[in-house]
């Protein structure tokens, strides 16, 4: 007799015991089914047909289950259909190692459809995504008969599925000491275990996954050190730990490692995933601080990752994702390897297109009523509004757009792929992002939105990144310029718009805008730029907000320079907001950061930008017990810490940074830091000059370069005092000389009238 | 990521250490002038970048240009001011020893 369920699906995966795949679903009732379905895998390859027919005859002679049929598939770049063959296998479980096969024996054949993980598959096929509501119908032997969809991956208001959370924290970072305790919470239960002796901690555990049965163990360094410290103890005492559902399966490792991206190293550490339940270590997750649970859920459903994978993954394996599904649901053939190459260009051409997005640098100093607009996800915009894909661009058609800088041709014929598939999320975002601006920050659904918003917005500005990605497969290089092109020239009309209106710019950042007019200070004020920005762009752009006033500020190395993306304000709702200072750097003491936070919470104050100088003598006073604190000691020492990225590997520096001198220590005492990773490290007086915070010894306070902290924090405190005219060598005179304020701020003649102070040193 | 040509502030900056021969050979005066030449432009990066031009340095001269005509726009207009200010004076001067 047939069973029908309705409720979320949680996890597919592929099935090693019966060969199809299996499907964990939460039922309405709180039931957590585990259900199986066939699920044969299809993939094509092409080429020489000598070949193809040699790799036929390998096959027929596999011990696997293959279905061969010569047939025509759409590729993306050609408008011809082309001939290939299809491969169907069976057993999904199989297809990976067999295509790994194939492709050793064959590497002349193209191949497609072949690297696609099991369950943006399913997606594509069955339209159900990860924690949506679905339908399932089951047999009598309790496979799957029939699975419908019942809401969408782009509904706003989906009901969330009521997951069972396990949360599991060591007391101490592992790295620097060896934890004693465990926190555990789970429904309304709490409880602190201690680590030593392991057999009651085990049994502690495995009573809780038994009774609670959790769907998400979330940890902190879970991937790192917890959960295999865990299993070790497990299988030296011979207790079972049950962190899998799935106990036909095995917990997977997948191995630590460091990459380069954006110009920078990125250290990824060990990943432990569970089957049949999730593990989400939040300190291994990516921006798990930006979205939380929230946003890793929204990524999971809108690409169909499983929630493992979505946690710890870069938003372009998304992207990818979300790309395949649409090519699979098109029936367009997805190339193994990424088959269009950059186009012949000269020096003349590159020096024309190849610009990126356009930065000017700002005017330098402190102005009140600014205006900051910015285009509303500007690149994705672009993207659907002028239809480029990598398909797309470069082809001249009849109804073709040109780019003027590119002297190149966009196809407006057929939607394509890329803006295809950004367009559901580009419209998700824009809805959120609306509501969240109706909403109250205390309304329950404004906290979801926001993460559900951000995990979005990383989609979208990956969605862009990847068409100039040399391994993306739906990526070429022309629609990434296509793409600048577009925004350079929409960020010159932007300006031309405002300055048409009587509004000086006072700095363009990519997308953004901070404007001024004297006498415009109110949201009215403003929206006649809004409205012409919009009619000379068609693209969408909001007011981010008024700031009472805002800083922009010169170079640290030549104060005459100005830094673009380098500023501090004050919204008119009293809303702080910092760019490119210390307060904002991972390698600023947390003492400096709270000192520069504090001082801008008192200028935030005042009323006016004209009666910021009335705020210097309770911001001396707060400086002056600062600087206190740090010569009495009183202090907690991790206030001192700071946070360095390992940039290389340590044989390759020629003068070690200070991060490479604390990972010596480290070294020597066998703990290996690798490129990418962070390390803790204090300040010393002496010849080390640093201390690795991780060591096992704990560090002297008394050893602390006090000189080398107060000189960075009055640099911090000039930072924001620079723009009211105070510089660092003046404050040094307030704090120490005791000098009075003989020399008042903001004693040089204002070049601008519409800025209100210069930094004394600029002249 | 694909980008294959130096940024705006790299070609300023490539451009000034060109001339260090030239920078060392100058009066300290001088040389203050010229590093002062250069920061101007340094505030024009994103013109410099969108100018496309073969030979950058002559957007980076035009850069400075601007900066100099803008400030010798704004000496102009003070001397005017002042010009106005001392011709008020003298009227004042003349009418107060007419009327003594």
């Amino acid at each position: 007799m047939n069973v029908e369920y309705t409720g979320w699906l949680l996890d597919v995966y592929t099935d090693r015991k019966e060969g199809g795949i299996v499907l964990w679903f939460l039922g309405d009732q709180g039931e957590r089914l585990f259900l199986r379905q066939p699920f044969p895998v299809v993939m094509y390859a092409a080429g020489d047909f000598s070949r193809l027919r040699a790799l036929w005859h390998y096959l027929e002679k596999q011990p696997m289950q293959v279905s061969l049929e010569r047939t025509e598939r759409r590729s993306l770049f050609d408008p011809d259909m082309l001939t290939v063959m299809k491969i169907q296998v069976k057993k999904a479980f199989e297809q990976p190692r067999l295509f790994a096969r194939i492709k050793q024996y064959f590497p002349e054949l193209d191949y497609y459809d072949a690297d696609i993980p099991i369950f943006p598959r399913f997606s594509a096929k069955y339209n159900v995504f990860p924690l949506t509501r679905c339908r399932v119908v089951t047999g009598t032997n309790g496979w799957i008969q029939e699975i419908t969809p019942l809401g969408s991956r782009w509904d706003l208001d989906s009901e969330p599925p009521p997951l069972r959370i396990l949360t599991i924290e060591p007391d101490i970072d592992p790295s620097h000491a060896q934890p004693a305790k465990l926190e555990i919470r789970y429904g309304r239960y709490h409880c602190r275990w201690e680590m030593k002796p392991e057999k009651p901690l085990l049994l502690c555990l495995e009573s809780i996954l038994r009774r609670y049965d959790p769907d998400l163990i979330l940890t902190n360094w879970g991937d790192t050190w917890l959960i295999s410290r865990l299993l070790e103890y497990s299988r030296q005492l011979n207790i079972p730990l049950s962190l899998n559902r799935d106990p036909d399966c095995e917990v997977i490792y997948k191995a630590q490692r460091s990459y380069y991206t954006y110009g920078t190293v990125v250290h990824r550490g060990q990943q432990i995933h569970l089957i049949g339940r999730w593990h989400i270590d939040a300190l291994n997750a990516m921006m798990f601080g930006d979205y939380g649970l929230e946003g890793v859920f929204e990524l999971a459903r809108v690409s169909a990752l499983p929630v493992q994978v979505a946690a710890r993954n870069s938003p372009g394996s998304g992207i990818t994702a979300m790309q395949n599904i649409t090519a699979l649901r098109k029936e367009i053939l997805v190339p193994y390897h990424k088959q269009q190459t950059e186009r012949y260009k000269t020096a003349f051409d590159l020096i024309g297109i190849d610009k990126g997005g356009l930065v000017y640098q700002p005017l330098i100093g402190l102005f009140p009523d600014v205006a900051e607009i910015d285009f509303i996800s500007m690149y994705p915009s672009i993207m659907r509004r002028h239809n480029i894909s990598p398909e797309t661009v470069g082809n001249q058609h009849l109804n073709a757009q040109f780019v003027r800088d590119l002297g190149l041709f966009v196809n407006q014929d057929q939607p394509g792929l890329v803006p295809e598939t950004l367009a559901p999320l580009l419209d998700k975002r824009i809805t959120l992002k609306q509501r969240l601006l109706e909403l109250h920050p205390w309304d329950c659904r404004y906290k979801p939105y926001k993460a559900q918003s951000a995990a979005l917005k990383w989609l979208l500005v990956v969605c862009f990144g990847y068409t100039g990605y040399k391994n993306a497969k739906f990526g070429k290089i022309e629609a990434h310029e296509a793409i600048t092109a577009y925004a350079r020239e929409v960020l010159l009309r932007a300006k031309e718009a405002a300055e048409v209106l009587g509004f000086t710019v006072l700095h363009m950042y990519v997308d953004g805008l901070w404007i001024q007019k004297p006498g415009a200070c109110n949201v009215a004020d403003f929206q006649p730029v809004l409205d012409e920005i919009l009619e000379r762009t068609g693209l969408p752009i909001a007011l981010d907000g008024i700031y009472k006033w805002v800083a922009f500020l010169p170079s640290r190395q030549d104060n005459r320079v100005p830094v673009a993306n380098r500023y501090f304000g004050v919204f008119q709702n009293g809303e702080i907001k910092i760019r490119g200072i210390e307060a904002r750097r991972e390698d600023t003491p947390q003492f400096i950061v709270q000192t520069q936070m504090e001082i801008l919470k008192l200028l935030s104050k005042a009323p006016t930008a004209d009666s910021l100088p009335s705020l210097l003598p309770d911001i001396t006073q707060l400086l002056r017990r600062r600087l206190d604190e740090i010569q009495k000691g009183s202090l907690n020492i991790e206030q001192f810490l700071v946070r360095q990225k390992l940039s290389q590997a340590l044989n390759e520096y020629r003068v070690p940074s200070p991060a490479a001198r604390a990972a010596k220590q480290l070294e020597a005492e066998g703990k290996l830091i690798h490129i990418g990773q962070h390390v803790r490290l204090l300040y010393v007086r002496g010849e080390q000059r640093v201390i690795a915070w991780d060591l096992s010894l704990p560090p002297d306070p008394a050893t602390l370069d006090v000189i080398r902290y107060k000189r960075d924090l009055l640099r911090a405190a000039s930072t924001l005092l620079g723009p009211l005219g105070v510089n660092e060598d003046t404050l040094r005179n307030w704090l120490f000389s005791n000098a009075s304020y003989a020399a008042p701020p903001g004693i040089l003649p204002k070049t601008n009238p519409n800025c209100r102070y210069f930094d004394v040193s600029s002249g | 990521m694909g980008r294959t040509l130096v940024t705006a502030t790299q070609i300023i900056l490539d451009e000034q250490r060109e001339f260090g021969d030239f920078y060392r050979a100058l009066r300290r005066a001088d040389q203050q002038a010229f590093e002062e030449l250069f920061s101007h432009a340094r505030k024009h990066t994103a013109p410099i970048s969108m100018a496309s031009h073969a030979l950058p340095f002559e957007a980076v001269l035009l850069a400075m240009l601007l900066e100099e005509c803008k400030k010798s726009n704004q000496l102009s207009q003070q001397l005017d001011e002042l010009g106005k200010v001392v011709d008020k004076l003298h009227q004042l001067v003349d009418e107060f020893t007419s009327s003594a």
